[in-house]
Formats: C-alpha cells, structure tokens, sequence
C-alpha cells in the first residue's frame, strides 16, 4: 500500500516537473520569437470595402493612412470629391467620405492638404479607391495598432478577397507606402 | 348588484388619475423630444470651409502680363540633315502612325536599343515635333520660370536656339506638356497657361501670340493646358473654350483672327486637342470640350455638337469608319461613339453607344489608335481587371478582341504604330515592342530605357530615331535594323 503511494507520489512529481519544465521552455520560446500583429498590404488592398464591416470593433481597427510625399495636393482630389462632384469645394454633397473624416486646406494656388480624421474614418476604404483610380493613390488603409485588439484570427483577414491581411513584427507593424513616411516612423 | 357598481367606481377613480397621468407624462416627454436639438455635435459641411477662394476665382487665373516676345538664345548646335519628320501631335496623319518606308528592328540587343542622345529637360510631359533635321520641344525652364521653346539637333541632340519668355508658374503634376505644330515656315505652341505664341521655325525669330486667358477668357485647365496647337494650310485652329470663342482660326502668318465659334453652351477648353476631319465629303474640325464635342466647318460655322458629360478629357477624338466619331476619357468617364448623320436640314450628332471605363475601350491619358478596322489603346486605372493593360477593341461590336494580360500593363504610357509593331512606353520609362497583331499579345522585345518617372509624353519616330521622355529627360533611341 505505502509503495503503490510512493509511486503515485513520484508520477505527480515527476508531472509536475515535467510542466514545469515545459512551460519553461515554451515560455522562452515565446519570449524570443517576436510579437506579430496585423497589417495590410496596400499593394494587395482592393478596397472591398469590408474592413469596415468585418472588424469586432467598431467602429474598425483599420484606418484611411495618407503620404503626404506622395499625394499632388490637387484641387480636383479623387480620394476627396466623388466623381459627379457639382463643385470643387467642401459641401456635403461633393464629399466621397460618407463620414466626413477627411478634412481639406488650402495652402495656395492650386494647392490643397488633405487630412483624415482618424476618429471619423471608418475603414471603408471608398476615398482610397478614388485616390487610387484618379490620383496618385497617396491614400490607403492600415490597421492601427493602438486600437487593434489584436485577435487570434483578425474577423477582418477571414473576410479578405485578395489575401491583403498578414501577420508582421509589431516592431515594424505598418506598411507604409513611401520611403519617406518609413523613414519617419523608424 | 350595488357591491359591482361599487367596484367599477373604486376602479375608475384609480384608472381615470393613472391614464391622466401617464398622457401628460407622454405628452411632456414627447414636448421635450421635439424641443431638444438632437444633432448638437453634428458640423455642417457647406463650401469654403478649406479656407480657400471659391471656385469661380480658382478658375480665373488673372492678369499675367505676359510679354509672350521673351529673349532668342542661340548655341552651338546645328541643324542636321537626316531625313523624315513628324511635325505635330500624332504625325502628319494626326493618327499616330509612322508611314515612312523604313524597316525598324525586331530584337534589340541585351543592353536594349542604342540612346544616341539625352538632354535634361524641366519637368513636364511635353514632347518633341520634328522637321528638316530639327527637334522642337516646348520646354518650362523651371530656374528662369520661362516657358521655352527649344530647338535640338536631331543629329546629336545639341541646342540649336531657346525663344523664351517669363511665366509664373508652379509644378502640378509637371509643368510642360504640349507638342508643338511645325511648318517650313513657322512653328505655334500653346503653354501651359495658354498663351500661343508663333516663332520663325528657321531662326526662332517671334512673330505674334496670343494670351487666351486674358484676351479671351479662357479657362485655364486643371494641370494646365494640355492642347496642341493645329495648323491647316495658312490658318491656325485653336480651341480657347471660352465664351466667345470656342474654336477659332487665326492667320498663321500674321496671328490675326478669321473667326470665332461661340461657346454657346459654356463648354470649356480640355486636354484634348482639335483633329481635322472629312465627313460626308466635308473638312471640319471636331473638338472635345469639356461639356462636349462639336464639330465645325473650315469657314467656322457650327455644324454639329453633342453634350458629353466628363470633367477631364485628355485623349483627341478618333474617326471610325461610317462617319463615327470615338472620343474617350479617365477619370469614371469611359468613352463615347457618335455617329454624324447630314440631310437636307444640315449635320446632327447621333450618340450610338456610350460605356464606362470597366465595359468598353477607355483611355486616360493617351489618344487611341484607328488600325485596319480595330482601335487600340491603353485601359485607365479604373478599367477593372483590364487597368492599363494594351488592348484591342472592335470598334463595331465593341468586343474586346485581345488583351495584353495582367503580367503587362503599361501605366498611362504613351504609344505609337511603326512599321507593323507597337512601341509602348510604360510609366517608368520601359519600352515595349509589341508585332501587330488582330489576334493577340505579341511582345517582341522590352528595354529600360528611361530612368525617371511619368513617362507620359507622346512617342516620336523620324527615320529610325526615336524620341522618347520622362518627366525630366528626353532620349533619342535608334530602332532600326543594325548594319
């Protein structure tokens, strides 16, 4: 009887060591393997529309980004103004941004900055296809990481038609898309 | 009996306060429903709220005070004395074909086709004519701020003269992009904010101009003009898009005006450029406003117009067979195919089809070109799964006879048909020769040849030389069989 306790006694420790020593070593192997996040690829980005909709917040994670060393400054922006735009201005009905989350300056003949709220964006991608089919396609969409929870498997990546979702090191998570803006956020 | 009646009076004189006081309650909090301004944190968006002038001043782009004489300078360059031309917009056809007898080269080497000249150039899309050995190029001189028109040897590309004159201007998607129209005699151009100017093409000796702005009211279009000027025999045929003029005709020798054709409608100057054009065995001139096209007489009376609604139009409109005009656009405009019907009461412009950029041929930049019954040209970005791809489309059906594939797309680039092949300039300078073909992709050869950006301005071919541009170069390539 007090055998059979030993034994019990010995597989217990010997489990326990074994968890131990196994939660150990997954726990350094975590430690050294880099945090991923996610992130889209701009160039694989087709402004589906559903970054929007997809996201479990809301409103989503994901976010207009706008280079400012790419973008032309145009009075006739097409990330701005929808393409039947009655006029060049900043009336209601001649903004494409169904939330009005992109604001317009004038600098100077014929120069205008273009600006996005990031608390009105929500993701929908429409002024990037403008920006993209009529200008210089300075505008497009990003997760931004201080909002993202960060899930397990992104809502939005299962929903994503042309494969735009991947998984980069949280400490180079954004994929900008001109050299001068990477420059900055290093 | 009387315990009943008793009852219903106990439960009335309970109900009777409960109903009294729950339909003021509602009737109060209904008041206050109303009352309440709901929308306290919505802004309105309503124009000039970017703080800057509203658009009707935008437009106008005011007095320049342009003395449009400028200053000759003259360098060591000689003109050569190697044959062939191409002296304006799209040739001497105006349809982008090189119809000289000269056989081009299938293959080029490994290191690409020899570039046997290069001369920086201001920013722009400007590109060359050529006549009698010479290349004419109106250039921006962005550190005199001066529109220049530069004479090149064809030979080696040395300058020859510079007429330039002083203009403010800013960079807006580059600065130049019109191609000069070259005579024996003389050469016209028309600047970025359009002023005409006309030079001896020999000595570059100024003659006389023209500020449309000012002098007509011209508004300037968005990235500056994009038009080429026309010359048709002693006349220069301009299209100012203004209120009383929106094509007119001007002595070529002297500048003065022969006539005007009001803008009746408002119609406005575009990009697009005048083609000269024979309809029911009558020569007119067609030209896409914005607003729409019109087609008008040689003795400058209007013949026909039909509205078209697009708000950017950079490619010229393209006879097709039957007497139908193709005119297309980027921008979400597609394309537009109008038939020009004549009876005893005149001309009338019939619309026969009219698509978007994702279901029929659409260009944005560059004018497609008419081949053996098939038009060919290069989809906009908003063409859907055929964006910037080289196409061929049945002008009849309007079926899409072949695509170049979404492994080859070409940007914006310029084209041009020579010796049974296409060469097809891509944004960033890549050269592509393509065989001609009804039935399908032939690449033959493709070559970096360029190492800028925005390689928009229209291909040149004179003999075997090639002139080619980016935003801030221009090369001249040799494309011909080696020896």
């Amino acid at each position: 009887m007090s055998e059979m306790g030993n034994r019990g006694r010995r597989n217990f420790v010997r489990g326990a060591a074994a968890a131990l020593i196994g939660g150990t070593v997954l726990a350094a192997a975590r430690s050294r393997s880099p945090k991923l996040v996610w992130q889209i690829d701009p160039e694989k980005c087709t402004r589906c529309g559903r970054c929007a909709t997809h996201c479990v917040l809301a409103p989503s994670a994901v976010k207009c980004f706008h280079s400012y060393s790419i973008c032309g400054y145009c009075d006739l922006c097409g990330g701005y103004l929808r393409p039947d735009a009655k006029g060049r201005n900043t009336g209601a009905e001649n903004q494409l941004c169904p939330t009005a989350a992109i604001t317009r300056t004038y600098i100077e003949a014929p120069y205008y900055q273009y600006k996005i709220d990031e608390d009105l964006c929500i993701g929908c991608g429409i002024c990037v296809e403008g920006c993209d089919v009529f200008g210089n396609g300075s505008m497009y969409l990003q997760v931004k990481h201080d909002l993202c929870v960060n899930c397990n498997q992104c809502a939005i990546s299962n929903a994503c038609p042309s494969d735009a979702f991947k998984r980069v090191p949280a400490s180079d998570g954004y994929l900008l898309k001109s050299d001068q803006e990477k420059r900055i956020s290093s | 009996m009387g315990g009943r009646v008793k009852q219903r009076t106990a439960g009335l004189m309970v109900a009777v306060p409960v109903i009294i006081c729950c339909g003021a309650l509602s009737l109060v909090l209904i008041f206050n429903w109303l009352a309440n301004d709901s929308t306290p944190t919505l802004a309105r968006s309503i124009p000039g709220m970017d703080g800057g002038p509203p658009q009707s001043e935008r437009d106008q782009s005011g007095d320049l005070n342009v003395n449009l004489a400028g200053t000759l300078e003259t360098f060591d360059g000689i003109p050569s004395d190697l044959p062939g031309s191409w002296p304006r917009f799209r040739g001497a056809d105006f349809d982008n074909i090189s119809k000289q007898n000269v056989e081009l080269a299938d293959q080029w080497p490994a290191d690409g086709p020899e570039v046997l000249w290069s001369v920086e150039l201001g920013e722009g899309h400007a590109a060359p004519a050529v006549l009698n050995g010479c290349v004419y190029l109106f250039d921006y001189d962005e550190t005199k701020r001066a529109d220049a028109l530069r004479c090149f040897s064809l030979k080696n590309g040395k300058e020859i003269w510079r007429r330039s004159y002083a203009l403010p201007a800013k960079r807006n998607h580059g600065l130049s992009r019109t191609i000069p129209a070259v005579t024996e005699e003389y050469i016209i151009t028309i600047g970025p904010r359009c002023h005409v100017s006309c030079v001896e093409t020999k000595t570059g000796n100024f003659r006389w101009g023209i500020d449309l702005q000012k002098e007509y009211g011209t508004t300037e279009p968005l990235w500056f003009t994009g038009q080429c000027p026309l010359i048709d025999g002693g006349r220069v045929i301009l299209a100012p898009g203004a209120p009383d003029a929106l094509l007119m005709a001007a002595d070529l020798k002297t500048g003065e005006i022969i006539w005007k054709v009001p803008s009746s409608k408002g119609w406005k100057m575009s990009h697009s450029s005048v083609l000269p054009l024979t309809l029911h065995g009558e020569e007119m001139y067609v030209y896409a406003a914005v607003g729409g096209m019109v087609g008008v007489s040689k003795e400058g009376n209007l013949l026909w117009e039909i509205p078209w609604n697009a708000s950017v139009i950079a490619p010229s409109p393209v006879p097709v067979s039957g007497n139908r005009i193709f005119i297309t656009a980027g921008y979400g405009s597609g394309s537009l195919m109008v038939e020009i019907e004549k009876d005893a009461s005149g001309y009338a412009a019939k619309e026969i089809a009219k698509h978007g950029p994702k279901d029929w041929l659409a260009c944005e930049q560059q004018t497609p070109i008419v081949y053996d019954g098939l038009l060919y040209g290069i989809m906009p970005k908003d063409g859907g799964a055929l964006k910037q791809q080289f196409v061929c489309f049945n002008p009849d059906s309007g079926e899409l006879v072949w695509s170049s594939g979404k492994t080859h797309r070409f940007g914006l680039g310029p084209f041009i048909l020579a010796d049974d092949k296409f060469f097809v300039l891509d944004d960033d300078g890549t050269l592509t020769m393509l065989a001609f073909s009804k039935t399908g992709y032939q690449q033959l050869a493709q070559h970096r040849i360029l190492d800028g950006h925005d390689a928009w301005g229209p291909i040149a071919l004179v003999g075997t030389r090639m002139l080619l541009r980016d935003s801030t170069r221009m090369v001249c390539i040799e494309v011909g069989e080696k020896e």
